[in-house]
Formats: C-alpha cells, structure tokens, sequence
C-alpha cells in the first residue's frame, strides 16, 4: 500500500514537474531564440503546478516532512510522545479532509461556471477534482500514520531553506 | 488587534504540542476569519487562496529553482569546486577551512538551498579535513555556515519565497544579495585566519599546488561558471524573468548531469520526486501562511502595530534593529521559515511605511535567516551535518559554530549600516 502510494504520486508528481522544466525550457529558448513560443505553456505550467504540489502532498505526510516544532520530544515521556502522535495525526487527518471536500465543492462551482483557461480552453473542473482527491488521500496517509509508532524527523531530507 | 494576538497565541500552542505548521497556521487562519467574518466568508476565502496558489504561473520558480540545485548536487561537482578552491589557497593556513568557504560560495551561486550547500560540500569537504588533522569542531563549523552562503548568494529559495510573499522584484532580491554573499564569504575567511593564527595544529596548510595544476582545476569548473552567468546574468540582465531563468537554469543543470553520466533513471526519478516534495511542503506553508495573513489583515493589529511603534518616537534605523534583534533571538529556537512567513504580515508594512526599501530588508531576512540555521540549540544546518557525520557530536558541532554565529551577526549589522552594500547592485538594472 504504501510502496503503492510512493510509485503513483512520486511519478504523477515527478513527471509533472519534469514537464514544467522542459516546457518553461522550450518555452523560453523558442522565444528568444526562433521568435516561436508554445502556445499556451504558462497555462500548461500552472496545471502542471497544481498536480505538482498535490501529487506530492500525500508523500510529505507519509515521510514526516511537514515542518515541525520537535524540540521538546527528547524531554516528553513515551506515553505522551504516543497520545500527541495519536491527536496531532487526527487533527490533520480532519484538516485534509475538511479540505478534499471544500475543493470537491470548489470545483463543482467550477464546473457549472464553465471555467476554462484563456487560451488552450482547458477545462479546470477535473484538476480541482484531482486536487480534492488527493488532499483526501493525504488525510488517508495521516489516518493512517495514528496507529505508527512516532518517528525522529529525518532530518535534510527534503531541504527547502 | 486581540483577535490576531490570540492567533498568534493560538499558533504558538499547536506548535509546541507538534502540530505541523502549517495546519497550525492555516487552521487558526481559517477559524479567525470564520469567527471574525462568518464561516462562508472563511470557506470562500480559504478556497480562493488554495486554487489561487496552485494555479499559478509565476509561482513554478519555486519548484523550478529547487529542481536546478537539486540536479548540481548529484551532477557531483562539489568536488571540482572543492578542488579548484584548494588549489589556490589550499596552501595558506587553515586552507582546507577557506577552500570549504570558497567553495560554498560557489556552489550557492548554482544552489538556492542552504541545506543542500551544506550537505552537499560536507561529504565533499570533510574527509579532506579529518585526513589532515583538522579539529571537528572547525570543520563542522566552516561547513555549518558556509553552507548557508546559499542562500544569500543568488539563486536563493528564501527570497524568491519573500519576494512572492512581499511582492518584491525577486530579480533585484538577487542582485541585491550578491554583494553581501561575498562580503559574508570574505570575513568568515578572516575569522578562520584569526581562529588558526593562535594554534595552527587543529588547522594545518596545505601542499602548494603548481599554477599548471591550478588552471586545469579551473577548467573543471567551467560548466558551474557557464550556469551561474547565463542564469543569473540573464536574470541581472533583464533577459528573461526569474521564473523563466529558473527553467533554464533547471533545464541546464538536467543536460549538465546528463552530460557527466551522472542521471539513471533511478537517480532522475529520485531528484523530481524529492523537488517534488520540498515544493509540496513549502506551498502548504505558502498557502496556510496566506490564509493566516488574510486574517491578519483583516484585523487592527497591523495598523494598530505601526502607530504604536511610530508613536514609540524611535529612529527608523533603531526600530529595523530592534525586529532583526528579535529575528537572531527567535531564530535561535524557530523554523526559519516560519518564523519569517509568520512575522511578514506584521513586519513588512511597517518597514515600507518607515520608507525603507523593500530589497534591502530582504537582504536582512535572508541574512536573520542565515544566523538563525546555525545557531543553537535549533540550526537545521547542525543537525544536517551532525545527521551525514554521526562521528561528531552536537556538543562540538556547536561549539564550533558560535564564533561564525558572531561573524553573521556583525555583516548583519553592516548591512543594516550600509544599505548601499544590498542595494548598489540592483540599482544598476534597468
């Protein structure tokens, strides 16, 4: 299940980001270099994005990436350690959720309203959808993750600063 | 203003019961707006900043940025740059300390993460020092902060993040942090100087290389160079946007890997999906920071908060000193990047309205930031090195890096002195 979930969203999102390079790449180098841009690539790059961010969303939650204030763990005794792993999971368990079906909502309102982007008339409905579907899977992971035992951050991975 | 007082109380508290921050700042974000607003407001809103966030064009030189620093750190130079450091200086006195520090520069010229510069230049850097006798706690401490010479030398993810947050010119953000990158580079090399001249046993010179030597380790870095000029330059110049730079720079950096047999599907795979997730997590951040910030917003506190400081009859200057005092403190014990995107919404509109420019205290942030990753007791750079040398213990890492925490602490204030050290650069783009 979880090796399932690493193949599915590390290629749905590592894939998409490799596009976003190549596009922006050809993109530029067309427009500079030949007079000759690609027609709708900042579009394409802003769908890109979403499927990006929220494909990889489930995989931040699974690896423990979000940042965390664990300073005082080395001071807290195992049981609360474990009750605050249980209540932390839960909480962002019922965050993620709450958040699939606002943007399932969202993108109903989206689909009624016909919302397409300017130039390639791509309809945005299904990639709100995409992404409710997979702030749904992330309260999965989180749901999940209540019955693991809590883990040390490991820490580097995933360097943003 | 007690509304967002109790927000930031509230955030405080999730916190430290080990809420992730972001759900802590977009959860007492969305409740605030609900309580202050009513719920459909906070719904809407909430939705708007989510899609909004995602959907956006500008926003892919994040992902684009780290992507390119990603793909320098497996294309191993690292050890070309180290070598090419060494060569002309690996004779001095503490050689190996400033060739590390040089190349750290470099490598942050090409990298806009700290982490990955440190990380990066440690597996490279330390077993040089180890073989030649250099203490742990100087290693350690020469790679802690040279690494956070990535960002402050463009590209640099903490300043495209300010200048999305801020709306600032983020081409200009990295002009501005060219100057003071060197700067920092220049006396954290005099301090190693003054650190060895007493004792050089922990720090001994290395063999001189011949200048046939030096120019063949040259030319082992023209492909850095020729990233670094066209991306930056590119950028300086006005030639494309920094988003556009940030493809190029990305696509590049994939061809170079390429080149150097670096990428098999395994490692391609690996370096996307892990840019992947570093996005992931910062857009959460982004996004639960925006949501916060609207809520902020909507409250008396910023305007509250900048007549009581007006009113406070202190110079401009001494209140800009007074906030970066208030950084270096909670960097001590803060995520920094939090600890920026939480202070923006309250600290920015004072500093424009004080008629300071936004370039500048850009610089400041990133250079708050930087003291703030390797001060203990929380400094994500310690714990990276500490996590790729289980040799060496926190205990010396630490002590190792509190003199260069001293060394920051005054560039900081030479560029809270001298504004024309950040803004000089910029000034001169069209």
């Amino acid at each position: 299940m979880k090796k399932l979930l690493e193949t599915l969203c590390g290629a749905l999102a590592g894939i998409a980001l490799f596009a976003i390079m190549a596009l922006t790449f050809f993109d530029v180098g067309g427009r500079k270099l030949l007079d000759n841009s690609i027609p709708g690539s900042l579009e394409l790059t802003e769908l890109l994005m979403v499927v990006v961010i929220f494909g990889a969303l489930p995989l931040v939650s699974q690896r423990g990436e979000h940042v965390e204030f664990d300073s005082l763990d080395e001071y807290l005794p195992a049981w609360v350690r474990r009750t605050q792993n249980v209540l932390v999971h839960a909480l962002c368990a019922s965050v993620m959720l709450a958040l699939a079906w606002l943007m399932w909502r969202s993108g109903n309102q989206f689909l009624e309203a016909g919302e397409i982007t300017a130039q390639l008339k791509i309809l945005k409905a299904p990639f709100m959808y995409g992404m409710s579907v997979l702030c749904g899977v992330t309260g999965l992971v989180h749901l999940s993750l209540i019955a693991r035992p809590p883990q040390a951050l490991r820490e580097g991975e995933g360097a943003a600063l | 203003m007690t509304e967002a007082l109790i927000g930031f109380a509230c955030i405080f508290g999730l916190a430290l019961l080990r809420v992730p921050l972001a759900f802590a700042m977009g959860l007492v974000g969305f409740a605030g707006i609900g309580l202050t607003r009513g719920w459909q407001p906070a719904l809407a809103s909430t939705a708007q900043v989510v899609y909004e966030t995602g959907f956006a064009y500008t926003l892919s030189v994040i992902p684009l940025f780290i992507l390119m620093g990603n793909f320098v750190a497996r294309a191993g130079l690292a050890h070309e740059l180290f070598y090419a450091a060494y060569a002309f200086i690996g004779h001095l006195r503490g050689g190996l300390a400033h060739a590390t520090i040089l190349a750290c520069a470099g490598f942050g010229a090409v990298c806009g993460s700290s982490i990955a510069t440190a990380a990066t230049m440690s597996k490279v850097a330390y077993p040089s020092m180890k073989k030649l006798g250099y203490s742990a706690s100087l290693s350690t401490g020469v790679m802690a902060v040279g690494g956070t010479l990535g960002i402050m030398i463009p590209p640099s993810t903490i300043m495209v993040i300010y200048g999305i947050v801020t709306e600032t010119h983020i081409g200009k953000l990295f002009a501005a942090g060219v100057i003071p990158g060197l700067l920092t580079a220049l006396m954290l090399m005099g301090a190693v100087v003054v650190m060895t001249s007493r004792d050089s046993t922990h720090a001994p010179a290395g063999e001189r290389t011949s200048w046939h030597e030096r120019w063949a380790a040259l030319r082992g870095i023209w492909g850095v160079m020729v990233l670094m000029l066209v991306v930056l330059g590119g950028i300086y110049g006005g030639v494309f946007t920094a988003t556009e730079g940030a493809g190029i720079g990305a696509a590049g950096s994939f061809f170079f890997a390429l080149a150097r047999r670096r990428l098999t599907w395994r490692v391609l795979l690996d370096v996307l999906v892990e840019s992947s997730r570093t996005t992931a997590m910062l857009f959460t951040l982004l996004i639960a920071a925006t949501i916060f910030a609207n809520f902020v917003n909507f409250t008396t506190m910023p305007g509250d908060l900048k007549e009581w400081i007006t009113h406070l009859g202190l110079s401009p200057l001494m209140i800009v000193t007074a906030m970066m005092l208030i950084y270096v403190v909670l960097g001590t014990v803060m995520e920094e990047l939090t600890m920026v995107l939480l202070t923006i919404p309250l600290f920015f509109p004072i500093v424009t309205a004080l008629g300071f420019d936004p370039v500048w205290f850009g610089v400041l942030i990133v250079m708050v930031v930087q003291i703030g990753l390797i001060s203990p007791p929380v400094g994500m750079n310690l714990f990276v090195i500490n996590a790729l040398l289980p040799g060496v213990g926190l205990g010396q890492i630490f002590r190792g890096c509190w003199p260069f925490v001293g060394v920051l602490v005054v560039v900081l204030g030479l560029l809270i002195a001298f504004p024309q050290i950040s803004l000089w650069l910029p000034s001169l783009m069209r």
